[in-house]
């Protein structure tokens, strides 16, 4: 039986659909504006932070709404839940992206550093997981958000030397401490969109299958 | 961590209706001071369940019944078991409050007298402390020689309540004891259960699967006469293991 309920969480998935696909793009262009030094780009990036916000707004009215008025129970639960999550770890991406785009726009004013490829690369990486983490949680598909938390090592172990780089480079450049800085800023965020991505897939085990994996991202596949 | 007292024992149990089978090889522990719920669509069986709890199935005509109920680890369908001592053991509140055509105070001490419970005032005592624990006593303390009958719909059933408690059952068997009543005297009812429970083990069957999730610590969900899971309240509500359960529960049934 097709009920109201459902309906319902179907223009749930919509909008948590549409929200993930703004972010999405968000951190797409963001790489774009950052690797090619592209401020208007970086602009739209920082404008748009606003439509991401107002559907997270959505998504929690929403949210609220069903639970108080539905009354769900197990998997519609858990997907309410799990929602409402990913829609708090999507803003703070949408967030993190406005934040290198602008910085991005500060960086742009003067010539580039020789790190700058490997913080694409990390973005590059950061948006893999994304990628892979949307995809788990909207299908979903718990095996594929334990390949999330496989890629989180990688992007932190990224993190971990491109800062040791530009620590290295600050030492020597002493003129460039600013900007090295806020690349160090851009490397965190990247490295934290990698956490926040983690986060979504970990809610896409708990809607799918009704255990928590958070911190420790494994499960028993029986 | 699982109340391990096991209050009730079903075991095996099915039971016939004439040619019809009602209830296929049903096995549950029910746990001494938890409420157990029974969920399931119409006709599923769990109100038969219930009944046979307490054997009011042999006031059936043309019914059988196969399997053991062990309470407190005798069994309720030995030869030598008092059906009427049994029943005053376990307890029975129904759908719609059924008080007598009688004043409230004799609404609970009709039971008492019944048991041949002479003395006054051991029955006034008695009448007070059953109507206090039903949370009825503030009501009508002042009007007990007045009809039940002029009592609101949800003090007719704490009336009931009151008289089933007044014979001291250890368990108390409720069919949809709130489905008759507005949402106050529900949750009054429900607050009351809550209470009863330090004193009784309580069975509840209930088409309200919200009332479930917030009364009972174990579910069992019936379906066609099996009972299909049963376990703790949050897990059936959260992560049931059947995907029967999953359906029934969240609407996607039928």
């Amino acid at each position: 039986m097709y009920t109201h309920l459902h309906k319902e969480l179907e223009k749930l998935k919509t909008l948590s659909l549409k929200m993930a696909s703004y972010v999405k793009e968000s951190l797409k262009d963001c790489i774009y504006a950052f690797k090619n030094m592209d401020t208007d780009l970086a602009q739209q990036i920082v404008d748009g932070d606003e439509r991401v916000n107002h559907l997270e707004v959505k998504i929690d009215e929403t949210c609220l709404k069903l639970l108080a008025l539905e009354g769900p129970v197990a998997k519609d639960l858990r997907f309410i839940i799990g929602c409402m999550r990913a829609s708090i770890d999507l803003e703070r991406i949408g967030d993190e992206t406005a934040n290198i785009a602008q910085t991005t726009i500060i960086l742009s004013l003067k010539p580039k550093l020789p790190f700058y490829t490997e913080l694409t690369h990390m973005g590059n990486k950061s948006l893999e997981m994304l990628e892979y983490a949307l995809e788990s949680f909207f299908k979903p598909d718990p095996d594929m958000a334990i390949d999330v938390c496989k890629m989180d090592s990688t992007v932190d172990k990224l993190n971990n030397d491109i800062i040791k780089e530009i620590i290295a480079y600050m030492i020597k450049e002493i003129p460039a401490i600013k900007r090295s800085v806020y690349c160090i800023n851009i490397a965190r965020r990247f490295e934290r969109i990698g956490d926040l991505a983690t986060n979504i897939a970990e809610s896409g085990v708990f809607i799918a299958k009704g255990i928590n994996i958070k911190h420790y991202c494994q499960f028993d596949n029986r | 961590m699982k109340p391990n007292n096991t209050k009730i024992k079903v075991k095996n149990l099915n039971f016939f209706y004439g040619k019809k089978q009602a209830l296929f090889d049903i096995s549950m522990d029910i746990y001494e001071n938890q409420v157990t719920g029974l969920i399931g669509p119409s006709g599923c069986g769990k109100s038969t369940f219930l009944r046979c709890l307490n054997r009011m199935n042999d006031l059936i005509l043309d019914t059988r019944v196969q399997g053991e109920v062990y309470l407190d680890n005798k069994n309720i369908f030995d030869p030598d078991v008092d059906v009427v001592e049994l029943r005053r053991k376990v307890g029975m509140v129904f759908q719609k409050p059924n008080p007598f055509p009688k004043s409230i105070f004799e609404n609970v001490a009709y039971g008492l007298r019944v048991q041949g419970i002479k003395d006054k005032e051991q029955i006034a005592q008695r009448v007070e402390e059953s109507l206090q624990r039903a949370a009825l006593w503030d009501d009508v303390k002042d009007r007990l020689n007045e009809s039940a009958m002029g009592l609101s719909g949800g003090q007719q059933q704490r009336l009931c309540i009151a008289r089933a408690i007044a014979v001291q059952p250890e368990v108390l068997l409720m069919d949809e004891p709130a489905s008759a009543l507005d949402p106050i005297a529900t949750r009054k009812i429900e607050e009351l259960i809550f209470e009863l429970k330090k004193n009784f083990t309580i069975v509840i069957v209930t088409h309200n699967m919200q009332q479930a999730a917030r009364i009972a610590d174990y579910t069992g969900f019936f379906l066609m006469g099996k009972l299909i899971e049963m376990d703790k309240t949050e897990v059936i509500f959260t992560k049931p293991n059947k995907k029967e359960t999953e359906e029934y529960i969240t609407g996607r049934f039928g």
